[in-house]
C-alpha cells in the first residue's frame, strides 16, 4: 500500500515555489512591489521630515515707541521693533509687514495669521514696568484650520516676546478666522479624509470594474459590435460616476450625521465639489486601466497613487513647508486641490468664486484625464 | 441532409447599400504581427457565398482566428482587401457591425449578469428595444434550451449553457452573417444535432454562417470547407469534392494529409 504523508514539507515548498514563480513572471507586479514601498517611504520622509517653516504671517507694527519724561530719565523704548526683529529671525514664520486691517488676506489664504502690535504697546509696557496695572495686548488673527500651523505661529510669537521683552506679561488675543470658531481636530481632519477616501476608493473600484472587461474575454466581442471605443468609455464613466456619487453621499452622511461636522459653506457646493473630485478619479482610473494587464495590477495602482498623494496633499503638514521641489510636485496632485476644496467649503465657508482657481484646476485635470483616456482607449485587438 | 444543398438564391435578402455577390470576399489578405516576425496571413483569398455554411478549418496557428478578426474588423490588415456584404472593411466596419454576430471561442459573456441581462446588453448595443427583445428571446431561448434559465446568473451555468448563451447573444439582432468560433465545443451530441438543423434552417432564410473548428465532423456538415495552412487557403470545396480529390473517407483524413509537416504549436 502506498503511504501518503499527512503533511509534506515538499508539498508546502512546491506551493511556495509556484507562488514565487508566478510573482516573478509578472514583472509589473514585481516592480510595483519593490518600487512602491521605496516611493512611498521617500515621499512620506520628505513630506513629514521637514519642519513646518516659513509660514506667511502679516505683521503690522503700529508701536509709536515711548520716551519717558525727562524727569524720569528720558529713556526711549521701542518694544514693537524689538519684537518684530526677533520674530523675523524665527524660521517658523515668514514675516510680511503690512496693514493689519488687510487681515481679510488670512480669510483668502494668503497669510496664515495677521498680528497687530498696537500703537501704545511700548507706552503700556513702560508704564507697567513703572508699577501701573496695565496690560499690553497683541491681536493675532489666525487661521485655525491647520492646528500644526496655528501652533507654530503662536509658538514663534511667544518665543519672540520672550526674547525681546523677557517675561513681562503681554496678552496674546487670539482671534480665529472664518467665523471665529476654533475648529476641533476632527473638524480639520475630515475634509482631508474625505479627499483621501474618495481618491482611494473611486480609483480602486473604477480600476477593478474597467479592467474586468479586459479579463472576461468580452472585449474582443465588443469590437465586433457597433459600440465605439468612445461610447464604451463614456458608459464606464457614467456608471462609475453614479457609484462615485453614492460613495460621496455615504461619506458626507457619516461626517455630518454621525460626527456632526460643521459645513460653513453651501452643502450643495460641497456635494458638487465631491462629485467633480470623484469624476477626476474615474477618468484617471479609465486611463490607467490601459496599463494594467490584469485585475491584480489594476488594483495595485490605487494605493500607488493614493498614498503618495496623501503625503503630498498637505493633509499631514502644509505644502508650503515642503522643500521647494516637493512643493512643485504637490501642485500636480489632484488631492492637493481636493483638500483645499473640501477645507474651503467645510471650514472656511468659501463660495464658488473664492474656490474658482481650485475648481478650475480640478476641472482641467478631469478634462486632461478624459482626453488621455480617449486617446489610449483601444477600439480593436492589438497584437 | 445532402452534402450539396441546392439553394434558391432569390430569397436572399439584400439591403440597398450592401450589394455584391459574396457575403465575404477577401483578396491578397496579409497580416503581419510584431514588426514582420510573424506572418499570420499570407495572401488569403476567401469567397463565401450568401446563405452558405462555410467551415474554415486548419491547425492551431494556421491563421483562422486572424482571418475572422480581420473580417469582423477587430484587427487591421497589413495589406489586401476585405469586403463584407459589399462593404469595405475596416473602413465601413461600423456598418458591418450591425449585420454580423460573433460567438467567440471564449464564452465572452458577463459572468455576473443573468442570462437575460447578457442578452439585453448585446441587444441594446444593436439598438433593439424591449419589445423586440422579448419577441426575439421568446423565439431563441426555447431553441437553445435556456428558457428555464432566464434569471440564472451566467457564472452558475455549465460550459455548454454558456456556449449556448454566447450564440444567442450573437443571433439576437438577426445578423446576416454569423461567426461561430469553435462554438459547438462542449455542447452534447443530441443538442448539437439540433443546432445544426436550426442553423441549416436559418441559412434557408439567408443567413451566412462561418464556422471555424478543428473538430472535423463539423466541417462535414458545412456546404463548403476551406482548409488553411500557414496563412493561406490550401484546399477548398464541398466536403464531397474535397474528400473525392484526396481519395479519402473523411475530412479528418484530408486535414491530416494536408497538415503533415506543419509544426502544430497549439
Amino acid at each position: 500500500m502506498v503511504k501518503v504523508k499527512s503533511f509534506s514539507a515538499l508539498r508546502v515548498a512546491a506551493v511556495c515555489w509556484r507562488v514565487m514563480r508566478q510573482i516573478s513572471r509578472d514583472r509589473r507586479t514585481l516592480a510595483m512591489m519593490l518600487i512602491m514601498p521605496a516611493v512611498i517611504m521617500l515621499i512620506f520622509g520628505f513630506a513629514l521630515g521637514g519642519q513646518v517653516e516659513h509660514i506667511p504671517v502679516l505683521v503690522e507694527n503700529q508701536d509709536a515707541g515711548y520716551t519717558l519724561p525727562a524727569t524720569a530719565g528720558g529713556e526711549s523704548f521701542h518694544y514693537g521693533d524689538a519684537l518684530l526683529t526677533s520674530l523675523k529671525t524665527d524660521d517658523r514664520v515668514a514675516v510680511h509687514e503690512g496693514d493689519y486691517f488687510s487681515k481679510t488676506a488670512v480669510d483668502k489664504g494668503t497669510y496664515f495669521a495677521a498680528i497687530d502690535v498696537p500703537a501704545n504697546f511700548s507706552q503700556i509696557l513702560a508704564m507697567k514696568s513703572d508699577g501701573q496695572n496695565l496690560n499690553a495686548t497683541i491681536i493675532v488673527y489666525v487661521d485655525s484650520t491647520s492646528p500644526t500651523t496655528e501652533a507654530s505661529v503662536i509658538g514663534a510669537l511667544q518665543t519672540a516676546l520672550q526674547m525681546s521683552l523677557g517675561s513681562s506679561g503681554v496678552t496674546v488675543d487670539e482671534q480665529f478666522a472664518f467665523g471665529g470658531t476654533q475648529f476641533s481636530g476632527l473638524d480639520v481632519s475630515l475634509p482631508a479624509i474625505i479627499a483621501f477616501v474618495l481618491t482611494f476608493l473611486v480609483l480602486l473600484i473604477s480600476l477593478i470594474i474597467v479592467s474586468r472587461e479586459g479579463t472576461s474575454g468580452t472585449l474582443p466581442r465588443l469590437y465586433t459590435t457597433p459600440l465605439s471605443a468612445m461610447e464604451r468609455l463614456l458608459g464606464y464613466a457614467l456608471a462609475l460616476l453614479a457609484l462615485g456619487v453614492l460613495m460621496v453621499a455615504v461619506v458626507l452622511a457619516i461626517c455630518i450625521g454621525i460626527f456632526g461636522v460643521v459645513v460653513e459653506g453651501s452643502f450643495a457646493l460641497l456635494f458638487g465639489v465631491a462629485v467633480l473630485y470623484a469624476l477626476v478619479h474615474v477618468f484617471l482610473a479609465i486611463f490607467l486601466s490601459n496599463f494594467a494587464k490584469n485585475e491584480l495590477q489594476a488594483v495595485q495602482l490605487a494605493p500607488l497613487i493614493a498614498l503618495p498623494s496623501m503625503a503630498l496633499s498637505g493633509m499631514l503638514i502644509p505644502v508650503s513647508s515642503f522643500p521647494d521641489w516637493v512643493e512643485g510636485i504637490a501642485h500636480f496632485v489632484p488631492m492637493y486641490y481636493g483638500v483645499e476644496l473640501f477645507q474651503g467649503v467645510m471650514l472656511k465657508g468659501y463660495s464658488v468664486g473664492q474656490l474658482s482657481f481650485e475648481l478650475g484646476v480640478v476641472t482641467l485635470m478631469a478634462v486632461i484625464f478624459l482626453a488621455l483616456a480617449a486617446i489610449t482607449v483601444k477600439d480593436r485587438i492589438t497584437a | 441532409m445532402g452534402m450539396m444543398v441546392a439553394r434558391d438564391r432569390s430569397n436572399i435578402e439584400r439591403t440597398a447599400e450592401a450589394t455584391g455577390e459574396y457575403a465575404i470576399e477577401t483578396s491578397e489578405l496579409v497580416k503581419v504581427y510584431k514588426e514582420g516576425q510573424i506572418k499570420a496571413l499570407n495572401g488569403l483569398d476567401l469567397k463565401i457565398h450568401r446563405g452558405e455554411i462555410y467551415a474554415l478549418i486548419g491547425a492551431n496557428g494556421s491563421g483562422k482566428s486572424t482571418a475572422i478578426n480581420l473580417i469582423t474588423g477587430s484587427i487591421f490588415p497589413t495589406s489586401g482587401s476585405i469586403r463584407v456584404l459589399g462593404y469595405e472593411v475596416p473602413q465601413k466596419r461600423h456598418l458591418v457591425a450591425t449585420q454580423i454576430g460573433v460567438a467567440p471561442q471564449e464564452y465572452a459573456i458577463y459572468n455576473d449578469l443573468s442570462v437575460e441581462q447578457n442578452i439585453w446588453f448585446f441587444a441594446r448595443l444593436q439598438g433593439m428595444n424591449r419589445t423586440q427583445l422579448e419577441k426575439r428571446m421568446a423565439e431563441l431561448l426555447p431553441i437553445f434550451r435556456l428558457d428555464e434559465r432566464r434569471k440564472t446568473s451566467a457564472n452558475e451555468l455549465s460550459g455548454g449553457m454558456k456556449r449556448r448563451l454566447s450564440v444567442v447573444c450573437a443571433l439576437i439582432h438577426r445578423p446576416k452573417i454569423l461567426f461561430l468560433d469553435e462554438a459547438t465545443v462542449g455542447i452534447d451530441p443530441v443538442l448539437r444535432e439540433f443546432f445544426w438543423d436550426y442553423f441549416r434552417a436559418l441559412c434557408g432564410e439567408g443567413l451566412t454562417i462561418v464556422v471555424t473548428s478543428h473538430v472535423m465532423d463539423e466541417a462535414e456538415r458545412a456546404d463548403r470547407v476551406g482548409l488553411m495552412r500557414e496563412g493561406k487557403l490550401i484546399e477548398e470545396g464541398t466536403p464531397g469534392e474535397v474528400k473525392c480529390r484526396h481519395s479519402v473517407e473523411s475530412i479528418e483524413e484530408v486535414f491530416i494529409k494536408l497538415s503533415k509537416g506543419v509544426v502544430i504549436d497549439g
